[in-house]
């Protein structure tokens, strides 16, 4: 059996930020509220490497699975909320949440998939803005205003509950579903999904001639990243801020630090999304207190030379440093 | 009663349709030259409309002549741009030079807004107004329109029958051919880029001159969607094919905007700007060389 | 029945005709040489039997079953392998992920697990002498180094019919001798029906194939057995530049 659980070794460190992180928030005082931060950040960031770090395609409009599984998680309380089902509501949340967003890769995807990389691209800029003007032009689910749902949660789970959901539970939840992404992610990369991903990454045309139906796989990528977002987006968003305003949950700027996440870490690895994850929020952080507002000012140059310098990111330039040695083995 | 209304909202909306062709010229021209697709093009129209405010309000000086300050700003960040960053992702994958022209409309939009601040601004330059069939159109908007115009034959004939021009056309065609028939791609690359940036920027100022309200530094974003939907009806790789589908999406999303004011329960603003998206959607589907483009 | 039968194939790019209604026979097991000058559309044609393009007139049938319209990647596992001119490594991956896509993705799609691929991986690595570079990334190998990584890639396929273009391109005519040898020998033991493409390095065919297609301006000159063929002297005047004949 050993050898077959050597592939997941590369989960230990993962884990063990996490784990970290956790600990941290819980017993220093004050401290959870930044460890949430990093944990959300971590989280979309693996979330969106499932799709850009493994096929190498990017979706601008990736924001709008988040957006969706905050609706899924809004709508399944304002539904819900009277029904008694005590913590059963928030489970139909997530499961809304999850199965719009995966709907709406499915329908994207299918649309959007069979075009190449800078047409890809294109329609994805649209997906992000065309959703949220359907739901303002079509005036559904609160139309231009949103919905405000903390009323509702409050009736459903008593004020004490309701804010104790809202300020530790989704966090909780937002370091489940990381720590998921982050199995998920390792299991197709050891698995023939993550060979088949490679290929079409490196090499589209070689890919199909090599029999891979790069399509499949393409899909099958982006449903994946998409139904996390949805998860991320239920949890983290719509259960902590119990509203939801659509210029807001389309902002394209949180497209915009997915990347960056990304990116930083390095796209494709297993750890790229949480070393990049934490570097980011961190930056964030201290940026706001130091220099607020020159965020996006600083950050938007340093894409820029990550793509043209470091375009493998920290986990890059650390893989080629523990080349040959023990810790190749869990530094993936 | 209708019909008035469609007839001036389509003539409005042809007149304008002239600007977002003239704004789609210089995205076609990027991808047809470099095969790059600027994904910041958005940010780079809002340059040019802050070229013009800021030239208004400093110098007093009419938008009209912000146009050339507008062109040299554009092709000098193009230059910029291209030298540093863009030269060395000729040879890096797509996902390269997608991301790095989307980070450059991020720090645009961010200089700007340091610069200038986030509020909304607008300015107002009263030429008069002129009265046509079925509505009445400010002067500025008529000048922008016959600005479009010239600029595209202008950019027609500099295509056709300078020697530049013909070799930018070579190498749309065949870069590898054009490079062989001693033509310096190198060069053409980085002219086609700040080409294609020095129109964007300049059709930010056609664009203030039609809505000199509303200038703020995230203004582009909605723009860059609409571009992609009209480089795409005119065929990726076309300028003039990107000038006549600008006309059509003019027409379109104007008419449509009428159409779906008199629809209750709905917003049209909102609706017609999904109905952009859709538009994409469906072409990129059937047929994505562009309606007007060549078949591949 | 014939392992690959191509009738009539006709493909045209605009108003350039590549291939011009060509017929070929390909029987299990045959080792065939393609020759012909630059242009004469011997590529184009690979990219029909492959799938890459669709041609405008004609049929491709593979094993009785016509796949003329079926995409790429359905070819591959009925088991139709292919090597590029310029090798095309899935550059991030080692020499040994790369091998082992063949095997997951050839003929054995669907049969065997990651780890048997990578076990197949292994063998054919050995095989082609690159076992050094195992681990190595695939983007860093010298170029012939990554033809011979093309070829255990496509051979970890167990493909029925292996496509090659021009594969010993830039070899040393020692190593081609040895290639030439080594694929005679793979051929046999497994079954392998060859087809090798080469434009103007006839040692490669000479002592490789039983029978050779000369084509020349998308149409079929010359099929024939190996050293009939090579001393016809309509394929001499068309690498001389001569028309034949009237």
């Amino acid at each position: 059996m050993r050898p077959k659980f050597v592939k997941y070794y590369p989960l230990i460190p993962v884990y063990m930020a996490y784990l970290i992180m956790f600990v941290v928030g819980c017993t220093m005082p004050g401290m959870w509220q930044m460890v949430a931060m990093l944990a959300f950040y971590c989280a979309i960031g693996q979330a969106f490497n499932i799709f850009l770090g493994m096929t190498g395609y990017v979706d601008f409009g990736y924001v709008a699975f988040l957006a969706l599984g905050t609706y899924g998680m809004a709508l399944g309380i304002t539904a819900f909320y009277h029904t008694g089902l005590g913590i059963g509501i928030i489970f139909i949340g997530l499961a809304l949440g999850v199965v719009m967003a995966t709907l709406l890769s499915l329908a994207v995807g299918a649309v959007a998939l069979r075009l190449r990389g800078a047409y890809f691209a294109i329609a994805t800029i649209g997906v992000n803005e065309g959703f949220r003007y359907f739901v303002e032009g079509a005036k559904i689910w609160g139309g231009s205003e949103g919905l405000i749902f903390s009323g509702e949660l409050k009736e459903a789970f008593g004020a004490k509950m309701a804010s104790q959901l809202s300020t530790f539970w989704a966090d909780v939840m937002v370091f489940i579903i990381a720590a998921v992404a982050a199995f998920v992610t390792i299991h197709y990369m050891r698995s023939k999904i993550g060979y088949a991903l490679t290929a079409l990454r490196e090499d589209e045309d070689a890919a199909k001639v090599m029999g891979i139906n790069v399509t499949k796989y393409k899909i099958m990528a982006f449903i994946t990243s998409a139904s996390f977002a949805g998860l991320i987006g239920a949890a983290a968003w719509a259960l902590k801020l119990t509203y939801v305003f659509p210029p807001d949950v389309f902002e394209i700027a949180y497209t915009v630090e997915c990347i960056i996440v990304v990116l930083l870490g390095g796209a494709g690895t297993l750890l790229g999304p949480v070393v990049g994850g934490l570097v980011y929020a961190l930056s964030k952080y201290w940026l706001a207190v130091v220099a607020p507002g020159f965020q996006l000012l600083i950050f938007a140059p340093i894409i820029i030379v990550i793509i043209v310098a470091f375009p493998e990111g920290i986990m890059g330039v650390v893989k080629r440093g523990t080349k040959g040695t023990w810790l190749e083995r869990y530094i993936v | 009663m209708v019909w008035e209304q469609l007839g001036g909202n389509l003539t409005q909306g042809l007149v304008l349709g002239a600007v977002y062709g003239v704004a789609t010229m210089g995205l076609s021209l990027i991808f047809g030259v470099l095969r790059v697709v600027n994904v910041g093009h958005g940010p780079f129209i809002m340059v040019g409309a802050f070229v013009t405010l800021s030239m208004f309000m400093a110098l007093g000086v009419a938008p009209v002549a912000a146009i050339p300050a507008a062109l040299l700003v554009g092709i000098a960040l193009g230059f910029v741009f291209f030298y540093t960053t863009m030269r060395r992702l000729i040879k890096a994958p797509e996902l390269a030079s997608l991301l790095a022209t989307f980070a450059m409309g991020i720090l645009l939009e961010e200089i700007v807004k340091h610069i200038f601040g986030a509020e909304f601004r607008g300015y107002t330059w009263d030429v008069g107004k002129i009265v046509l069939p079925m509505t009445v159109m400010p002067m500025t908007k008529v000048y922008a329109f016959i600005g479009s115009i010239v600029v595209a034959a202008l950019l027609y004939l500099w295509f056709n029958r300078t020697r530049m021009g013909t070799a930018i056309r070579t190498v749309v065609e065949d870069s590898e051919g054009a490079r062989v028939c001693g033509v310096n791609v190198g060069w053409i690359y980085a002219l086609s880029f700040a080409i294609g940036i020095g129109l964007t920027v300049m059709s930010g100022v056609f664009l203030a001159m039609f809505i000199p309200v509303g200038i703020n530094p995230y203004m582009g974003g909605a723009y860059t969607l609409k571009a992609f939907v009209i480089a795409v009806l005119g065929g990726l790789t076309s300028p003039y094919g990107a000038f006549f589908g600008g006309l059509i999406f003019g027409l379109v999303e104007n008419g449509s905007y009428t159409l779906f004011a008199l629809l209750p329960h709905v917003e049209p603003f909102a609706l017609t700007r999904f109905l952009t998206f859709l538009i994409l959607l469906i072409i990129l589907l059937i047929r994505p060389t562009g309606l007007l483009g060549a078949k591949k | 029945m014939a392992l690959l039968k191509l009738e009539n194939i006709t493909k045209r790019f605009g108003g350039l005709v590549a291939v011009n209604g060509v017929s070929l026979e390909i029987e299990a097991g045959e080792l065939i040489g393609i020759v012909g000058p630059n242009g004469s559309g011997k590529t184009t044609l690979y990219n029909v039997i492959s799938g890459v393009y669709s041609p405008e007139e004609g049929k491709v049938i593979f094993e009785d079953k016509d796949i003329t319209r079926l995409p790429p990647y359905r070819r591959a596992p009925l088991g139709i392998g292919r090597t590029f001119q310029i090798p095309r490594p899935f550059s991030s991956a080692t020499v040994r992920e790369n091998v082992a896509v063949g095997a997951m993705f050839g003929t054995l799609s669907g049969k065997v697990s990651v780890d048997e691929s990578l076990e197949i991986a292994d063998r054919y690595i050995e095989l082609v002498g690159l076992k050094a570079y195992k681990d190595k990334a695939s983007g860093g190998l010298t170029p012939v180094d990554k033809k011979l990584m093309e070829i255990a890639r496509a051979l970890a396929m167990k493909p029925k019919l292996l496509l090659m273009d021009e594969a010993m391109a830039g070899m040393h005519p020692r190593d081609i001798d040895e290639m030439v040898r080594f694929l005679k020998k793979v051929g046999e033991e497994e079954g392998i029906a060859i087809v090798s493409m080469v434009e103007h390095i006839m040692r490669a065919v000479a002592g490789f194939a039983q029978r050779v297609v000369v084509m020349y301006q998308g149409a079929k000159l010359v099929d024939a057995p190996t050293a009939e063929a090579l001393s016809d002297p309509r394929v001499i005047d068309v690498y001389l530049g001569r028309p034949s004949g009237g």
